[in-house]
């Protein structure tokens, strides 16, 4: 089932009691950072905020972690709240599977109601705010951005949306951050070796399912918007932009139209980053916005990141874990369980998987650094027993704890790459990795004492059906 | 005229002021693109407060490493 708009999934959090509205006045620093901080500080099932009284402003309306908890992501994919995550997996995963949706295009969408073409000042028309104490400015950063491959402009999936972080640094320009692991990079280099400056297109206060395909590590030529059909189940609505041949989410509250000015880098960050660490300061490629088009009263959305857990985390938990899930399947389609790429955006994988010889294991935790997520992420892999849930961190515990034999299974393995954020990586963008194989091991790798695994006491099933009828 | 928290240049400007009239304006420094709000706390607004491992000298700004490095311009690409 599709959200018909951003406004329409604000209104389910509402009616699901998954938004807190607060109408005192807040200061926009700190504030609007503060507020959401301290709920993510508060467990896996908070709410959404929508702020509506922000001193200084007369009508801005504010809404953060839109998607920052278990229940907000279950009702991003139209399930009810409380499904539990592994099945919320699976589910997304059933769903993946149905991609390519093609799109349905609209001629015109609720955003064209306003448009901006002179005199244009980012300052005045987004309610912008600082976030972490050492940010180098106001950032955008929950808004997607299109843009186009100028070798195959003609190949649909290869018009790419992503999320990246964009510094707000005059009154029309902002600073883009290009990870060269992310499609981005590809589409920015193709044009500077063009000397040409590079059309993109901005979307402000999307529904989450677009945002989710954005954030999700498809493959290069792979479309976004015909794996958000998939995700939803049925096409995804999208409009052309003006200024360029690009498609926008017709859901959305603001969109800017520009370019990525060829040849040009200029100072940017730091920036508190997902990694719980701040970026540092480098020169990157910058946007001019060109036309902005809004809604009415535009609801503007934002999202707070910084030390895990923050919306980033739930936002891109599930839909990291599945695209590395499919691609294990397609090297070893009857052995690979599920996997858990959640914690910091994948730079530690569990793989649940049965073995079918000794060392088999370790080939899977191979085949994950070389996956295209792997390549950027996967810092440390951990493989485990298709009887152990890799989302249930007690059980991965206990296999690393009695599984695992330092001198046989753990694998490092030199020189590999990473992104450059990564804290650790050393020079930047380098890093060695890790395979930690804490399965069981199978013939010809015969060592330990694992004949006697433990079992249930008899009638267990029965019991945990009757004390779960005499607790309701 | 006002005083860069981060890179101490004297060269900021206001790039917006608060709808709401004399809540806040919003400042940015065309040398090391810093940006702030004049209602925030201190420890961002006053540059002797500002901590010291986020300043920026701007002498060091021209000499940041390009991401991603800006590529030879290729004869024949169109
Ligand atoms: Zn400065």
């Amino acid at each position: 089932m599709a959200y018909k708009d951003f406004r329409d999934f604000l209104h389910t959090l509402e009616k699901e009691g998954q938004l807190l509205t607060i109408s005192d006045e807040v200061k926009p620093e700190p504030d609007l950072a503060a507020a959401n901080r301290a709920l993510n500080n508060m467990g896996d099932k908070t709410p959404a905020l929508f702020f509506n009284n922000i001193y200084g402003y007369t009508d801005a309306r504010i809404a953060m972690n839109v998607m920052g908890s278990w229940p907000n992501h279950a009702l991003m994919m139209g399930m009810p709240k409380n499904t539990p995550l592994k099945e919320q997996f699976f589910e997304f995963a059933r769903r993946y599977e149905q991609f390519p949706v093609p799109v349905k295009r609209e001629e015109t969408a609720p955003f064209h109601e306003v448009e901006i073409t002179e005199d244009i000042n980012l300052f005045d028309i987004l309610p912008l705010f600082r976030l972490n104490q050492g940010d180098g400015g106001f950032y955008l950063d929950k808004a997607i951005l299109v843009s186009r491959d100028l070798d195959d402009p003609d190949t649909y999936g290869k018009q790419n949306v992503g999320l990246y972080r964009m510094q707000v640094k005059g009154k029309n320009r902002l600073g883009i951050q290009p990870v060269p692991q992310h499609d981005i990079a590809i589409h920015i280099r193709q044009a500077e070796e063009r000397g040409e400056n590079l059309k993109v297109a901005i979307a402000l206060g999307c529904e989450p399912v677009i945002t989710t395909a954005a954030s999700t590590p498809l493959l290069y030529d792979q479309s976004e918007y015909e794996m958000a059909g998939a995700i939803q189940g049925e096409p995804y609505r999208v409009v052309k932009a003006k200024d360029a041949d690009l498609d926008l989410p017709w859901g959305a509250e603001v969109i800017l139209e520009g370019e990525v000015l060829a040849g040009e880098r200029e100072f940017e960050g730091p920036f508190g980053e997902f990694t719980g660490h701040y970026s540092g300061g480098r020169a990157m490629p910058v946007i001019q916005i060109n036309r902005i088009y809004h809604r009415k009263q535009p609801i503007f959305e934002h999202l707070y990141i910084g030390m895990p857990w923050t919306e980033t985390d739930y936002m891109i938990g599930v839909n990291t874990s599945v695209p590395l899930f499919q691609q294990l399947k397609d090297a070893f389609p009857n052995e690979i369980v599920a996997v858990n790429a959640m914690y910091t955006h994948g730079l530690v994988a569990i793989i649940s998987t049965k073995t079918r010889y000794g060392g088999f294991a370790k080939a899977v935790g191979m085949r994950a650094l070389t996956t295209p997520h792997g390549l950027g992420y996967c810092k440390l892999v951990i493989v485990v027993d298709e009887d152990v849930d890799p989302f249930n961190l007690p059980q991965v515990m206990w296999a690393l704890s009695t599984k695992l034999h330092p001198k046989h299974d753990a694998v490092i393995v030199p020189g590999l790459s990473i992104l450059p954020l990564d804290p650790g990586s050393d020079p930047a963008g380098m890093t060695h990795k890790m395979i930690l194989d804490a399965t069981t091991p199978i013939a010809p790798d015969i060592r330990g004492h694992y004949s006697q695994p433990l079992d249930s006491p008899l009638g267990v099933a029965e019991w945990e059906k009757k004390l779960s009828q005499m607790l309701r | 005229m006002h005083i860069c928290p981060r890179c101490e240049s004297n060269r900021s400007e206001v790039v917006t002021r608060s709808p709401v009239k004399g809540a806040w304006e919003v400042l940015l420094c065309p040398v090391c693109m810093f940006t702030w709000r004049t209602s925030e706390p201190d420890s961002i607004t006053d540059p002797a407060k500002y901590k010291s491992a986020f300043k920026v000298n701007p002498q060091d700004i021209p000499n940041a490493a390009h991401v991603p490095p800006i590529p030879e311009w290729v004869q024949g690409r169109s």
